[in-house]
């Protein structure tokens, strides 16, 4: 028996003794929320109804009311989907890759990322719809069979965008709530009274038998072996939005990969962004070490360097290719009408990860997070520069043009932070922020026999 | 479908030891225990040895899903092209790479939704039955062992059960249904 | 219950018709498309869904072009040039497709209405003309007509029915070419304008002289011009030179730009004539004049080189025959006849008199002058008017406010206005008796001698608005006071003069009116005398010096007509308010136009707003820099700063008038524009500017606009920048080689790529194409217009205008290449008709989700709005950002009732949140397709059968529209020349099927792709 413990590493806090340490621990967060809890909530609710305001107002009035124009035809809402469709990356990154890699140090964050990445798809699905002039036939997007054979053109990028986004959400929904089964049993032992009848509801009777365990365990391999593929693929495709057209600036094969990069960073920057307040509120210090904020600072740093990489290399490009209406591309993206936006990109992106070189920086909890806002910053402005900056600066020197986001778009990009922040704070209260059946995996397991010599 | 066992008992022993579990495991299964089962809170290998459980068919729902995916990826797409071929842009009526990533997407798509429905099948999930033999302290710390015994070895059960010093050790005529 | 048993055929139509009622209600998702007539009686010559055509003649200004007016539904939908017209030839400028919407301006006086207490209220036309008819009667003979240039037969009614009554007429038009006039009286004896034969010059030089914007023919003109001007295929081409202190928009197509100081024409004309004539051509009784100039006096005076007057004037006889036209309305300054007079005096010995520019007589087209409007005013001050009437003219606005109108016009007792629409003057009128728009009434105009051309109603009188033609009034209280006219309405009057004029000789009168009126005109060859008139002595002392200004400002003011709005009767014209101005490209507000230099100078920036002051008052306006005016000038155009002429006008820009004097030149009397100095000082503020130039008119060496050298003709066109050339691709070794291009000559259709599936057996269909001249190009804009009103595009405003937001399908795209102020040089600005390409390899189609555009067999670029989402992607990967989007519901909540009753029937009306384009107005291509189709011609119309709206109204017949895969079409002809190009083509291989033509230039085109 001696020999099963080996392998295991633990990255947990020496003083969890017992597997029912752990219940106790996590399943504490799910108790009595205080007032704080309910201030950011009426916070988000009230974000939301600015949200909804605005986005009724835009329907009814018609999308003249965003700043958007001619040639700058995408702005901020198309920045803006991109943006949390990157933010949902890290989530199944860090669970499924992780997973088959058998990180040690996955078991404590990932239920948080994998919250983090349904969220983020719910808000970045709903940017396409409200980007689109005649959202009343957004459905036409969906191949349906119509009285008139109509089918969508499989050719266009944004219809392979559909699928894209609609398949990881599905999938990346499915491996949460499965990863969540066990534990929501565990919930569901612990608690009483409607909660207990809630959990036993969704916990779909789950007992821990071996055979359901058996089973369990290979679909959850099989989910993370397909998730993996499809994390790639995702933010692959919502490149290629760009990439397929001929605008400079977007027309680039390097956009793949340099994406799939730039979504990981921002992903994981806002996982650090997340986990460090929920780990103060809820006293997972014991499960969130600083040995995981390492990890991850690691992961940022890798990224960050792979998108800095990106960026120069366009530059190059831009520059080698001697293609004068490229090179005037680039160069009015560092020194034209939005060159601050392209410096904040900069900066943010290819500037501030530095400090995660030092080691204490990166076992620093609060130089983490702030950090890791730099990068959210840093991410967004990334999209707009590529969004922007291209568009308004084409070939046609007559029809260039200047493009100012109008209060609407502002208000709902606002919004659309409240709107993620409202389900993860109800995800927070209803679903064990750490997996603890995966945690107690990585325990000691009680060995009578050590128990025998302890006495 | 809970039923009675014919003249004979079943025993839920619960372990505060993982060692102590495998050991009654595996020796109820070597005195002949046709119907023994395991409770754990996470998921234990050694549990799974000792029940000597071998590859899970799951992964021939997802193999499955998987294919039909692709194929209807491609069936699709491409039906839907001659059905009424339109010229976008000079390109070829039926253009096979922008296809790929429907196939693609509809591959993992198929693949993911054929992998839970196996599992709930084989798992026999969801279950919403409350059932007398469980103990909720299985998701908490403790492993259990559940064995039906037929009249005459009810004794020997219980024996080997004890053996390994349960923590609580439940005798009924209610047999599991899972 | 069955067929059968009970129910009625009758009851069974009703449910029909309840139900296709329902269908109809509820099917159609956007207001006010098309008001349905119900057909109970059928009117004649209406059938629906089938356009009717009628003959008539613009009164948008004073050339009077012949017009087609296109009707559907007993509805004028589209106003086009009438081909069968001797002056216009069927083409139409952007102002004359704008009279549309006078028509059915919501603006519009309702009815007649009599002013009590300050407001206006409703009478009938009973009492209104009875209070006229009381009124003159008590005014004893005290009776002032103040009038605008109109027909010879209402003219002669106006002369008749004031003769009756007792009083007099004066005309005013702000746009006069008196001075012109009155140099040709001086100079031959002529009392009429001269005609200018450009097509037969070839050298040509303007002393400011704007004929493509306005004067005797701007329609006409463009044409001649255009054929002078443009390369021909045997590589020759007419030379133009502009001589004036700023490019107007006939500057800017000039090959070289003499940038003379202003009011120095007289100068530089004498100056070369003197050099001329040193060389013995005959200067008759001016001799004496000449003596006094030389090259080096003109070169002063004019501020230029002793070089270049010497080379102009050699040019200027030996590149003959040769053109010279003076000062146009922009530079009518206090010796603007003198100037006139010099400049026919160099025509003369140059001897271009009879060749190029003839003294035929003929029709008295220019306005009588300003001075008669002086007297006019200094009567109504004196008290000496009983009653005025006002019909055409708006002086209230056209004057300054020194002339003193306005107060005298408010001192007379009894004031009329006939104006149709409110205006400054009607405003203060006691009395409004509404005119109807001259579509819905009777007429006749006398473009050239010998020339008559008839107006008619081309449809009953928009029922919004209760009007009645003028000559009907007049004619109905010149009766009731007792002393008829001969007719009772005005139609009678006009038949019955045309009756009296009428030769036997030319046949039966009543065929020879039913034809007048089919064709529009009548034209009676009347003999030219052959003798060419001499010069002769002057009968008037003229000084031909610089010419005095008022004021101690730096700074000239120039005062010009504006190319869209005139003298201001276009501003309340929103199709012109959102044109985009030919030379500054702005929108909806005003600007005062400033040298770089000069504002920089000052610290100006583009948008800054500045206080224009002269002696006689100030506008505050923002400023724009332009390369095209001289250091020492500011311009202002006319038609800006309406305070009472309806909803699009007013407010919008400032009228320049404010700073002018009311200054009469000697001695013609026409209105001194150019009359004052200005100083400009900032006021602090700035604002945007809406215009549609994204660059400063720089295209940063992109071959967007390339041109080509008149030496390099001929030669295959060699490695010329901008060149169509073939594609290259990239080789291993890096570097690229040069590849086969498929498409490299548009004929050869299917284009690479393009040729899957079923369109594989499309043999037997057209590739519709476009080719634009651009050598022949003016940048007139008439095409943007005329494609507005034939698309039903809708106009966004001001405040979307400055977002960028318009909607046309069309723009002209305006590029600097040599313009300098400071020294005669050549002038290199190239004009650029952008609009869809319709691309063989299409980069919008792909990106759509939806399928909303695609490719026809036809090889055109199709855009189905019904099926559009609005995701913008075609628009972003549109390379030459032709796709406009509908931000919001600008065709219903932008067009008023009954402007919507312009609509082409024949195009959708687009909605809120859908992509659109220019279509190749398909709609033509398919009524032509069905026409061959039933008279059983194949399947293809033929040649020329189908004119594009663009195409059919360009002046200088620069846009052809045709089969490109028929290699005997016109456009694969034009296609095949070695000027041809296709924007960006050999960038990203769109394959375009619009091919332009360069630009020919007589300089060396310089490097890169300038």
């Amino acid at each position: 028996m001696a020999t099963a413990t080996k392998e295991r590493g633990a990255l947990t806090h020496p003083d969890v003794q017992h597997l029912s340490d752990v219940n106790r621990d996590v399943l504490k967060a799910l108790g009595r929320p205080g007032k704080g809890w309910w201030a950011l909530l009426s916070l988000c609710m009230a974000g939301m109804g600015l949200f909804f305001a605005a986005w009724g107002w835009q329907i009814y009035r018609g999308i003249g009311v965003s700043g958007l124009m001619s040639p700058v035809g995408w702005g901020v809402y198309i920045t803006t989907f991109v943006f949390w469709v990157g933010i949902a990356h890290s989530g199944t990154l860090i669970s499924a890759i992780l997973f088959l890699f058998r990180a040690p140090w996955r078991q404590s964050v990932y239920r948080i990322a994998e919250a983090m990445t349904v969220f983020a798809v719910m808000t970045a699905g709903l940017f396409p719809l409200i980007h689109v002039g005649r959202i009343w036939h957004a459905y036409w997007l969906v191949p349906y069979p119509n009285s008139r054979f109509l089918w969508p053109n499989f050719k266009s990028p944004l219809v392979w965008d559909v699928f894209a986004v609609t398949t990881y959400f599905t999938v990346s929904a499915t491996f949460f709530f499965l990863g969540c089964i066990p534990d929501i049993a565990a919930a569901r032992d612990a608690a009483k009274g409607l909660r207990k009848k809630l959990y036993s509801l969704i916990s779909l009777g789950w007992r821990g038998t071996d055979s359901q365990w058996h089973h369990f365990g290979k679909a959850y391999i099989f989910l993370a072996a397909l998730a993996t593929p499809l994390v790639l693929s995702v933010h692959s495709v919502v490149s290629w939005d760009f990439a397929m057209s001929i605008v400079p600036g977007w027309h680039a094969t390097i956009f793949a990969p340099y994406f799939v990069a730039g979504a990981i960073y921002s992903g994981v920057g806002m996982v650090i962004t997340l986990a460090v307040p929920m780990r103060k509120i809820f006293g997972l210090e014991a499960y969130l070490t600083t040995k995981h904020f390492d990890a991850l600072a690691k992961l940022c740093l890798l990224t960050s360097m792979i998108v800095l990489y990106a960026y120069l290399s366009e530059f190059f490009i831009a520059w080698y290719s001697g293609e004068e209406i490229e090179r005037t591309a680039f160069w009015n993206r560092l020194f034209g009408t939005y060159w601050w936006a392209t410096w904040t990109m900069l900066v943010c992106n290819g500037i501030v990860p530095i400090m995660l070189w030092f080691k204490r920086v990166r076992y620093s909890i609060p130089a983490l997070f702030v950090i890791s806002i730099f990068i959210n910053i840093g991410m967004w402005f990334e999209r707009y520069v590529i969004v922007v900056t291209s568009l308004h600066h084409e070939y046609e020197p007559w029809a260039w043009g200047i493009y100012r986001p109008s209060i609407y778009e502002v208000s709902i990009l606002i919004g659309s932070f409240a709107w993620f922040g409202f389900w993860f704070l109800l995800f927070t209260r209803l679903l064990p922020p750490v997996a603890i059946a995966e945690l107690k995996e990585v325990l000691p397991p009680p060995l009578r026999k050590q128990a025998k010599e302890a006495h | 479908m809970s039923a009675m066992v014919k003249d004979g008992n079943v025993l839920l022993a619960s372990y505060e030891y993982l060692d102590s579990t495998v050991d009654a495991i595996e020796n109820l299964r070597k005195a002949g225990f046709k119907t023994v089962k395991a409770y754990a809170p996470y998921p234990e290998h050694h549990i799974e040895a000792a029940l000597g459980y071998g590859q899970s068919p799951v992964r021939v729902f997802t193999l499955v899903g998987g294919l039909t995916g692709t194929a209807t990826g491609f069936a699709f797409t491409t039906w839907t092209s001659m059905d009424w071929p339109l010229v976008v842009g000079g390109k070829p009526i039926v253009s096979i790479p922008a296809y790929v990533i429907i196939a693609f997407e509809l591959t993992v798509l198929f693949g993911a939704l054929a992998t839970i429905i196996g599992l709930f099948i084989l798992s026999r999930l969801p279950d919403l039955k409350p059932s007398v033999i469980y103990d909720p302290e299985f998701s908490s710390g403790r492993y259990g062992v559940y064995v039906e015994a037929p009249a005459e070895r009810v004794d020997e059960a219980r024996r080997i059960l004890n053996a390994q010093e349960p923590a609580e050790l439940r005798e009924g005529t209610e047999a599991a249904h899972a | 219950m069955t067929m059968t048993d009970g129910i009625k055929r009758r009851d069974f139509l009703k449910v029909l018709g309840v139900t296709g009622a329902g269908a109809t209600l509820t099917g159609c998702s956007t207001q006010g498309v098309e008001r349905l007539l119900p057909y109970v009686v059928m009117p004649e010559d209406i059938t629906p869904g089938v356009a009717t055509w009628y003959t008539t003649v613009c009164e948008g200004c004073s050339a009077q072009c012949g017009m087609w007016v296109r009707t559907r539904e007993g509805r004028a939908v589209k106003v086009e040039g009438n081909p069968n017209h001797p002056v216009s030839h069927g083409a139409l400028c952007a102002k004359g497709h704008a009279t549309l919407q006078h028509l059915y301006n919501p603006d519009r006086y309702a009815g007649p209405m009599v002013r009590e207490g300050g407001t206006l209220r409703p009478i009938t036309w009973e009492e209104g003309e009875a209070m006229l008819a009381q009124r003159i009667q008590s005014a004893a003979g005290n009776v002032l007509y103040v009038g605008q240039a109109a027909g010879p037969t209402m003219s002669g009614l106006v002369d008749q029915f004031v003769g009756t009554v007792g009083g007099r007429s004066v005309q005013y038009d702000a746009v006069s070419s008196a001075p012109l006039r009155e140099a040709a009286r001086i100079a031959f004896g002529v009392n009429a304008l001269p005609r200018y034969d450009m097509g037969s010059a070839r050298f040509l030089i303007s002393f400011g002289d704007d004929f493509v914007e306005y004067g005797a023919s701007p329609v006409a003109h463009q044409r001649g011009f255009a054929h002078m001007a443009a390369a021909d295929e045997h590589g020759s081409k007419g030379r133009f030179v502009y001589a004036g202190p700023r490019l107007s928009l006939t500057g800017q197509n000039a090959d070289e730009w003499v940038p003379i100081k202003a009011g120095s024409e007289a100068a530089l004309a004498l100056g070369m004539a003197s050099i001329i004539a040193g060389d013995g051509a005959a200067a008759g009784p001016y001799a004496s004049v000449l003596a006094a100039y030389d090259a080096r006096s003109a070169a002063e005076a004019a501020g230029v080189s002793e070089a270049t007057v010497r080379e102009l004037a050699e040019r200027f006889a030996s590149e003959g025959p040769s053109l010279a036209m003076g000062p146009g309305v922009g530079s009518h300054h206090r010796n603007a006849t003198a100037a006139h007079l010099a400049v026919l005096i160099l025509n003369a010995v140059a001897g271009n008199v009879g060749r190029t520019l003839h003294l035929e007589g003929g029709p008295n087209s220019a306005a009588r002058p300003y001075s008669e409007m002086e007297s006019a005013i200094r009567a109504m001050a004196g008290g000496q008017v009983g009653v005025v009437m006002v019909h055409g003219a708006n002086p209230a606005y056209t004057l300054p406010q020194s002339s003193g109108f306005a107060e005298a016009f408010g001192q007379v007792g009894f004031k009329v206005s006939f104006a149709t629409a409110p205006d400054e003057t009607s405003a203060m009128a006691d009395l409004i008796l509404p005119d109807r728009h001259f579509l819905e009434s009777w007429g006749d105009s006398m473009p050239k001698a010998g020339v008559m051309a008839l107006r008619q109603p081309v449809m009953q009188d928009v029922p919004h608005f209760d009007s009645k033609q003028t000559g009907d009034v007049l004619l109905s209280v010149a009766s009731r006071l007792g002393s008829p006219l001969g007719a009772v309405t005005f139609y009678e009057y006009l038949r019955n003069a045309h009756q009296a004029m009428h030769m036997p000789a030319m046949g039966d009168f009543e065929t020879q009116w039913r034809e007048a009126l089919k064709r529009g005109v009548m034209e009676h060859d009347i003999e030219m005398s052959g003798t060419v008139p001499e010069l002769r002595a002057p009968d008037t002392a003229l000084v031909f010096d610089a010419p005095a200004l008022d004021g101690d400002g730096d700074l000239t003011l120039m005062v010009y007509p504006s190319s869209r709005f005139g003298a201001g009767e276009f501003s309340n014209a929103p199709w012109m308010q959102e044109l985009p101005d030919p030379v500054s490209k702005i929108m909806w507000h005003g600007w005062v136009e400033m040298n770089p230099a000069t504002a920089e100078a000052r610290g100006l920036r583009e948008g800054d707003i500045v206080t224009v002051a002269s002696s006689h008052g100030s506008v505050d306006v923002p400023v724009w820099p332009y390369p095209g005016i001289r250091e020492d000038v500011v311009a202002l155009a006319m038609g800006g700063g309406h305070t009472d002429y309806g909803r699009w006008a007013n407010g919008n820009g400032v009228n320049a008038m404010a700073l002018l004097p009311a200054v009469a030149e000697q001695p013609s009397g026409a209105f001194v524009t150019m009359a004052t100095r200005v100083s400009v000082s900032p006021t602090g503020q700035r604002r945007r500017l809406a215009t549609n130039d994204g660059s400063n008119g720089d295209q940063h060496d992109r071959p967007i606009a390339p041109a080509m050298a008149l030496a390099d003709l001929g030669h295959g066109g060699g490695e010329h920048e901008g060149d169509h050339g073939p594609l290259k691709e990239l080789q291993g070794g890096g570097g690229f080689i040069p590849v086969d291009a498929e498409g490299g000559a548009p004929a050869a259709f299917p284009l690479a790529g393009a040729e899957y599936g079923q369109y594989a057996d499309k043999e037997n269909t057209a590739r519709w194409g476009l080719a634009i001249d651009l050598d022949k190009c003016t940048g007139c804009s008439a095409c943007v217009t005329a494609c507005q009103a034939e698309n039903n595009i809708p106009w966004v405003g001001e405040e979307q205008a400055l977002m960028g937001r318009e909607m046309h399908w069309m723009r002209i795209e305006r590029y600097y290449e040599h313009v300098d102020a400071s020294e005669a040089s050549h002038l290199d600005i190239r004009f650029l008709p952008m609009l869809c390409q319709h691309c063989g390899n299409a980069p919008c189609e792909p990106v759509c989700p939806v399928f909303a555009t695609y490719h026809t067999p036809e090889g055109v670029n199709a855009q189905i709005y019904n099926r559009c989402v609005g995701t913008r992607y075609c628009a972003n990967n549109c390379p030459y950002k032709v796709r406009v989007f509908n931000w919001y519901r600008y065709s219903s909540e932008n067009v008023p009732d009954p402007m919507n009753w312009q609509f082409n029937p024949d195009v959708t009306v687009r909605d809120n949140g859908v992509m659109e384009k220019c279509s190749l107005c398909m709609h033509r291509v398919r009524e032509a397709e069905n026409k061959v189709a039933l008279e059983g011609r194949g399947t293809i119309p033929g040649d020329g059968e189908i004119v594009v709206a663009c195409q059919q109204s360009c002046p200088a017949e620069a846009i052809v529209f045709g089969n490109l895969r028929d290699p005997n079409s016109r456009v694969a002809q034009l296609v095949q020349s070695e000027r041809t190009y296709r924007v960006l083509d050999e960038f990203i291989n769109t394959q375009p099927g619009v091919n332009y033509l360069k630009k020919v230039t007589f300089h060396a085109v310089s490097g890169g792709h300038e």
